[in-house]
């Protein structure tokens, strides 16, 4: 009677897990499919036929060679197409160095600072340190215009320097980097004191290479909210060889709003190598990027 | 000797933290002054920059004197006939003025200067109006040079009380979180519990349900689009025939639809993370009581996880009053619009920066509020 109850429990488990499964994948299945599917392919008799993404029901078949997609064979020519009609490879380079430049920043200050605050007595460190903490709870909309107009002053619209410059630290990286300097046993510290070696060294030499598991989630953390940022370049950056993957997507949305196979090839394209990052560092996002922020 | 270690670490630990604290001073503690007083002030960005616009003045010049750019025998005192003064401040300069600055410029402008350097053909480089100004005005140059925008005192929080715009996208941000919130930490509880369960595959239900909130809003938002649209994938598959996104009733419910979709698997994760922790002999001596399911759900594990459902319940809260990006993306009725792209709206796209500001103050004001009510309920949990 007990086995049965406890089996009842464990279909209902498996059955709530596979319909939320599909609800998360389907979106991004269909717009694949969508981006797969040709503007237009020839029929039996050679006629050229547009294609009907909206047809129901569909008739996709992933039986033949090449699939079959709302009548159509798949091809990827709505992916070659996107980088004939947008100057998307100059997006997809604005975006990665966007987002490498502002990872590397966080991970040489935060750590830095997380260093510090962990390990060093320096005067009004208590004040910064609440200083700091109170900080966390500004939301981004209200330093957004300020910031905008310190860029503004600066000469930085549509720089890179007026992209990265505002992101390069952050509290939260901080805190994450301190946390963990300071769960480090300092004996080894102590050891590098004694055989002479200055703050730079000890932190280079001994800290850094101890801080991978943090370094790493942090900027994994980073890497993605940066490649996935859309406000600050969308204010940033004025000129279409300027934008980042996000912003063009907005300019292409405005575009070509009607053409879904185009838009779609470019959603995916600029999802996909996210999704490559989470799966090969999966264990760093599952174990501590959420847990971290919980972490009592 | 000692002393010297306390000062060299002293001087170490401000060469390791003074990155982030200068960018922290910078980019966060004098942006919240500066909003504070932007929102006391109708500061246009239109008029702070206007003053940064090149002309030449030669060509400004040569039309308001209507002589040719190649002359040669045009002497000072021609020149000095033809000029006319308020004409060419007022049309030629092509800067709009007020009338303070008008008047200013009048008064001030150094004529003799001016035109002598036109005679003398110095005047044909492209020059900002504010060196214009600086080099051939003989005093008040400082008005023209840097914007100093007008204090209206509260007349921006006065507006915003009629603005019913901005209650439209304040109800809506409301609303958002009231409706968003719930659902998704009920969500994310029942997809843990469910993942918590001895289920083959748990790894692979973690990866999905996490994709979701590793996409990019716009990413996301697009993909809605389609799904959304009047012919879409949902009407058919719901049979019915609404246009979810430019239908008013429907446009929020669809967006606050979308966000939990993307939130809800990110949050399980934590939720699971907590029910991990919970050590097995709990649930064990309740088998042993005969406690029935829910009996365990609402004595043992909502209460041990209730630092994680502090956390998910204001991080929603926090994200939903902010949420941005998809509003941006998908929808083009001011009704439904959130107080986030309200605040964008007004400072990007109406040029009203002060009342923008004013606007940030506000929801400055309830985030905190917010924030502080979390900390006295939560207290014993802190995330730092």
């Amino acid at each position: 009677m007990k086995k049965r109850k406890f089996k009842i429990g464990l279909t209902i488990a498996y059955i709530v897990l596979i319909i939320y499964a599909l609800i998360s994948l389907f979106p991004f299945f269909w717009s694949a499919l969508v981006s797969f599917t040709p503007m237009n392919y020839a029929d039996e008799t050679g006629t050229r036929r547009g294609v009907n993404i909206m047809e129901w029901p569909p008739s996709i078949s992933f039986f033949t060679l090449p699939p079959t997609l709302f009548k159509a064979p798949a091809s990827g020519e709505n992916y070659a197409k996107v980088f004939e009609i947008t100057p998307y490879g100059r997006w997809i380079i604005n975006t990665v160095l966007y987002a490498v430049l502002v990872t590397f920043g966080h991970l040489l200050f935060d750590s830095f600072g997380g260093y510090a605050f962990a390990r060093l007595k320096f005067p009004l460190k208590n004040f910064w340190f609440t200083l700091f903490l109170a900080t966390m709870m500004i939301p981004g909309q209200v330093t957004l215009i300020p910031q905008y107009n310190l860029m503004v002053s600066f000469g930085f619209i549509n720089t890179f320097y007026g992209l990265v410059l505002p992101k390069l630290t952050g509290v939260f990286g901080l805190f994450l980097m301190k946390q963990f300097f300071t769960s480090i046993p300092r004996e080894l510290e102590e050891a590098a004191k004694i055989d002479g070696a200055g703050y730079l060294k000890t932190y280079f030499k001994i800290i850094l290479p101890m801080a991978k598991p943090a370094i790493t989630a942090l900027g994994i953390y980073i890497f993605l909210g940066t490649w996935n940022d859309f406000l600050w370049p969308l204010l940033m950056t004025s000129d279409k060889s300027m934008y980042t993957l996000t912003v063009g997507l907005d300019f292409f949305k405005s575009s070509y709003y009607t053409f879904w196979q185009y838009m779609m090839s470019a959603t995916i394209m600029m999802t996909i190598p996210m999704i490559v990052i989470f799966l090969s560092f999966q264990k760093n996002f599952v174990d501590t990027g959420a847990s971290t922020a919980v972490k009592g | 000797m000692k002393m010297k270690a306390k000062t060299r670490e002293a001087v170490a630990g401000y060469l390791f933290s003074s990155p982030i604290i200068i960018s922290i001073l910078l980019f966060t503690i004098y942006p919240v002054f500066a909003v504070f007083y932007y929102s006391f002030t109708d500061f246009q960005p239109t008029e702070s920059q206007k003053f940064e616009t090149s002309f030449n003045p030669e060509e400004a010049l040569s039309i308001n004197l209507n002589v040719l750019l190649d002359f040669d025998d045009v002497t000072y005192e021609d020149v000095k006939e033809w000029f006319v003064l308020e004409d060419f401040i007022k049309y030629d300069l092509g800067v709009k003025l007020n009338d303070e600055q008008y008047e200013s410029l009048v008064k001030n402008l150094d004529q003799e200067k001016l035109l002598r350097d036109f005679v003398d053909r110095k005047l044909n480089v492209e020059m900002p109006a504010k060196d214009f100004f600086k080099k051939y005005m003989r005093t008040g140059s400082e008005k023209f040079t840097r914007y100093i925008a007008e204090w209206v005192g509260l007349d921006n929080f006065t507006e915003m009380f009629s603005d019913q715009y901005f209650w439209i996208s304040l109800k809506n941000a409301v609303i958002f979180s009231l409706v968003v919130v719930p659902v998704q930490t009920f969500l994310a509880l029942l997809l843990a519990v469910a993942a918590n369960a001895r289920i083959r595959g748990r790894k692979f239900f973690k990866l999905v349900f996490f994709i979701p909130s590793i996409t990019s809003s716009a990413a996301i938002s697009m993909i809605f689009m389609l799904i959304y649209s009047k012919q879409g994938v949902l009407n058919k598959l719901l049979g019915l025939n609404i246009d979810w996104l430019n239908n008013p009733n429907t446009a929020l419910g669809a967006i606050m639809l979308m966000n939990i979709w993307t939130t809800a698997g990110y949050f399980m994760i934590t939720f699971l993370a907590g029910l991990q922790s919970i050590p097995t002999s709990l649930f064990e001596a309740a088998d042993i009581d005969g406690a029935s399911y829910g009996k365990k759900l609402f004595k043992i594990i909502i209460p041990l996880l209730k630092p994680q459902i502090s956390f998910v319940v204001i991080m929603g809260i926090i994200g939903c009053m902010q949420v941005f990006d998809q509003i941006y993306f998908l929808i083009k009725n001011l009704r439904n619009i959130t107080i986030a792209f309200y605040i964008y709206k007004n400072a990007f796209e109406f040029q009203r920066m002060g009342y923008a500001s004013a606007i940030a103050v506000v929801l400055f004001a309830i985030i905190l509020a917010l924030s502080l009510l979390q900390k006295k309920f939560f207290k014993s949990e802190s995330y730092f």
